[in-house]
């Protein structure tokens, strides 16, 4: 009696627990589903506004892309998908559509922008009909005024280019990594790419502005995410931009280099010198000198 | 008053014959390693010379030792603000140079050279290098060499010698040297110690034996710079430093220090001190002319009952309390006043003494064509000895004669009592006044005599039981020890941490 009752109970109290492990795990499930929803779309934003706003804005005008206010509308589903994932065979393709798009940014081809998936895709176009829809939408981008910049607006930029004036948000002196003429003989760094002529590279003050504000680089991305620039920042950084473009040639590398090398050379040269005069007290041979001195 | 017991050492000069053997016997168990090659933990110097390494007794080159400044001892090499500057580079460092380039010869090519119009020979090769060398120098390069024009002239003990001293000490049948052998002092106020940054370097308490624990040391090389003695060397090859252990382990089995067991002259000898550890450092700051007294104050007299009762009151055993009543070496170094500390100026306190050696007579023959042995001063042959006593006394007296002229003149007196005793050919009467006048009692001068002259294996060292196993429960409980000693493997020093 006993050994038949056992196993039966057994069976009850495994299936009780089964049903509770369920219902918990379907509640965590659940919950993780929501959670993601939400992260989701943060996410999408984040990635529009790394990704995407460095070219485009949604109902803040043309920069180097078009403005994409309700671009739903203007093309259906499918064609935006397809153009997104890879803008290049689209064009290749002969899309008249696509050819006009072309014409329109001067040249510019769209860059395949990586980790796109057709499902992110969705996400995107998703988020830019909810934004299309409203009356100002956060990826306006930035109001950039067209009135002329000042001398006091390039001298503030080249401040903050050398660093001399720190960005607010903590972010490094452009200096460290770029070089624009006007800084000194040795110039910048060498890191990054000269800046002379960014301003016409991109295309404009607007472009140029909306460049600085979400970068496009993967490298100035992670430069800039934690410690974004300000708008007047952003501002007088264009002004120098502008200003270098017009008037500057870009540093001679070898030069700077030379100069570089031959100012370390000198600095070592000094530094042996002090050294020797600080440690000048320090053991020299002892021996030696006392068999030297007994020949002579 | 806060009594210490310490192993100390007395080396009679005047015996040493400069054989060597105690450095052979030291190389053979000690430093016949590799990355130890050069180094000679005991050697023998021949003096008037540079020693090794060379001219380690040239403070302003090598910066060893303490020097007093605003009243109080301070290292000469390095300080808590220089430590830091110098962190990377030692300025005050010894090169391998000055030591010397530990060689051996290539005795292969003696059997295998190919068939030649010469004999083939043995050439040096570099222990460290492995290359083919010129010898340029040894531990003991200037050996009974004590006029040679390169080391020997340049003896820093001759500073304060005038002109005409110099002169006579160099010409050439008026030559002279005695031998110096140098071991590790064991010092009261070790600079080494002081020096080191990593801690790796202490005194053990229960014997004041100076140990450096090959886990601990980082190769600062601090204390190479600091010793004065130069007696700390650094391995080369296992990156740690290394120095004269005083031969502890036999120590501890009861036996002497090896290079003690086998000195043939019989020079040294071996026993417990005890001293006040609350002096030490009043009398490292005494003016340098007080510093042998201040030195022979801060030992103990071992059957005085009021010191007594603090060594016990201090844990040291009555083994060793009586071991320090029969120790040899403080009869010589408080009682006779016989042994003096090296270089006490260096104020690291040395517990290593030496009894400073007659020297020949300048010749001076009388007319008949006899040597003058007797004059109206029965210390004239001290007084006019070959080696100065200016010489002497840079050497062992902190600068000044009157404590070496009191030793000779002790050892002066106690020979001729001897052979008025012995040979009878001088009469007692001048040799009793020569007692009196050498501070000497003829029971002290037969004390001097027979543990001089006549002394066995167990009066010269008195070695007491040391206690390892409760020195080491002081620091560590054995029964949490207990259960992982006695399994594993042993690793010898290597580079790093």
């Amino acid at each position: 009696m006993i050994s038949s009752a056992n196993p039966n109970s057994q069976c009850c109290r495994i299936g009780r627990t089964l049903q509770l492990a369920m219902s918990f795990t379907g509640f965590f499930v659940l919950a993780g589903v929501l959670r993601c929803e939400a992260s989701f779309a943060q996410e999408t934003a984040a990635f529009f506004k790394s990704s995407c706003a460095s070219c485009h804005t949604i109902g803040g005008g043309r920069l180097t892309g078009p403005d994409l206010k309700g671009v739903t509308e203007r093309r259906d589903r499918e064609w935006l998908r397809s153009y997104i994932l890879n803008p290049q065979a689209k064009i290749n393709s002969g899309d008249a559509y696509a050819l006009q798009l072309l014409e329109e940014a001067r040249g510019v081809v769209m860059p395949q922008v990586p980790g796109l998936t057709p499902e992110k895709v969705d996400f995107l176009l998703d988020l830019i009909e909810a934004e299309s829809a409203l009356e100002e939408s956060q990826f306006k981008g930035i109001q950039v005024s067209m009135e002329p910049f000042t001398p006091a607006d390039v001298a503030q930029g080249m401040a903050i280019f050398k660093g001399r004036q720190s960005l607010s948000n903590g972010g490094p002196a452009c200096m460290a990594c770029h070089s624009v003429p006007g800084i000194g003989g040795l110039g910048g760094g060498n890191v990054g790419p000269d800046l002379t002529r960014v301003f016409e590279r991109l295309q404009g003050r607007v472009s140029l502005s909306a460049w600085l504000q979400s970068p496009a680089t993967p490298t100035m991305q992670s430069v800039l995410r934690d410690n974004p620039l300000r708008p007047d920042e952003i501002h007088v950084l264009v002004a120098l931009f502008e200003d270098t473009a017009k008037n500057g040639t870009p540093v001679q590398v070898t030069v700077a280099q030379l100069s570089f090398l031959l100012l370390g050379l000198g600095g070592a040269v000094l530094l042996l010198v002090a050294f020797d005069f600080i440690w000048k007290g320090r053991l020299r041979a002892v021996r030696r000198p006392l068999v030297q001195a007994a020949k002579l | 008053m806060n009594v210490r017991s310490q192993i100390a050492m007395v080396f009679h000069l005047d015996k040493c014959i400069g054989c060597h053997t105690c450095s052979l016997a030291c190389k053979n168990i000690w430093t016949d390693r590799k990355g130890t090659e050069y180094m000679w933990w005991n050697n023998v110097e021949t003096k008037p010379g540079t020693g090794y390494p060379t001219k380690w007794e040239d403070q302003e080159k090598f910066k060893g030792g303490w020097e007093k400044k605003n009243g109080h001892v301070r290292l000469k090499s390095t300080g808590k603000g220089r430590i830091v500057t110098n962190i990377f580079h030692n300025p005050h460092m010894p090169s391998m140079d000055d030591y010397y380039e530990p060689w051996t010869y290539d005795y292969q090519n003696l059997f295998n050279a190919p068939e030649g119009p010469d004999q083939p020979t043995a050439k040096p090769i570099s222990m460290v290098t492995g290359e083919y060398i010129d010898i340029e120098s040894g531990p003991n390069w200037d050996d009974d060499l004590g006029g040679s024009p390169v080391y020997g002239e340049n003896d820093p003990n001759f500073a304060g010698l005038t002109d005409e001293q110099r002169l006579q000490l160099f010409s050439i049948e008026q030559l002279v040297f005695f031998y110096f052998p140098r071991i590790c002092n064991h010092c009261t106020n070790p600079a080494c110690v002081a020096a080191c940054p990593s801690g790796a370097l202490y005194k053990r308490g229960e014997d004041g034996i100076v140990l450096l624990d090959q886990k601990r040391c980082r190769a600062w090389r601090s204390c190479v710079a600091a010793c004065p003695y130069k007696k700390v060397f650094f391995n080369w090859f296992t990156g740690k430093s290394e120095k004269c252990i005083l031969c502890y382990p036999r120590l501890e089995t009861g036996q002497a220090p090896a290079c003690f067991h086998s000195c043939v002259g019989r020079i040294r000898y071996l026993g417990v001190l005890l001293y006040d550890a609350d002096r030490v450092e009043e009398t490292a700051n005494l003016p340098q002319e007080q510093l042998i007294d201040g030195q022979r104050d801060m030992i103990l007299d071992p059957g005085d009952p009021h010191v007594i009762a603090n060594a016990k009151k201090n844990g040291i055993p009555d083994s060793v309390i009586k071991a320090a009543e029969e120790s040899p070496v403080y009869q010589f170094i408080k009682v006779w006043k016989l042994a003096l500390p090296p270089h006490a100026e260096f104020r690291t306190l040395p517990m290593l003494f030496y009894v400073p050696p007659m020297a020949p007579v300048m010749a001076s023959r009388q007319d008949t064509g006899a040597l003058n042995s007797v004059s109206d001063n029965l210390f004239h042959d001290i007084d006019d000895a070959r080696v100065p006593m200016k010489f002497l006394a840079n050497l062992f007296g902190a600068g000044q004669e009157g404590k070496v002229a009191y030793a000779l003149r002790k050892q002066k007196a106690v020979r001729w009592y001897r052979r008025a005793v012995t040979v009878g050919d001088v009469d007692l009467e001048t040799a009793e006044r020569m007692l009196r006048e050498a501070d000497c009692t003829v029971s002290e001068a037969m004390a001097i005599y027979e543990i001089t002259s006549l002394c066995t294996f167990e009066q010269r060292f008195v070695i007491p039981p040391m206690y390892r196993e409760q020195a080491i429960e002081a620091l560590k409980d054995p029964h949490e020890q207990k259960q992982s000693a006695g399994f594993g493997f042993l690793s010898g020093p290597r580079r790093g941490l």
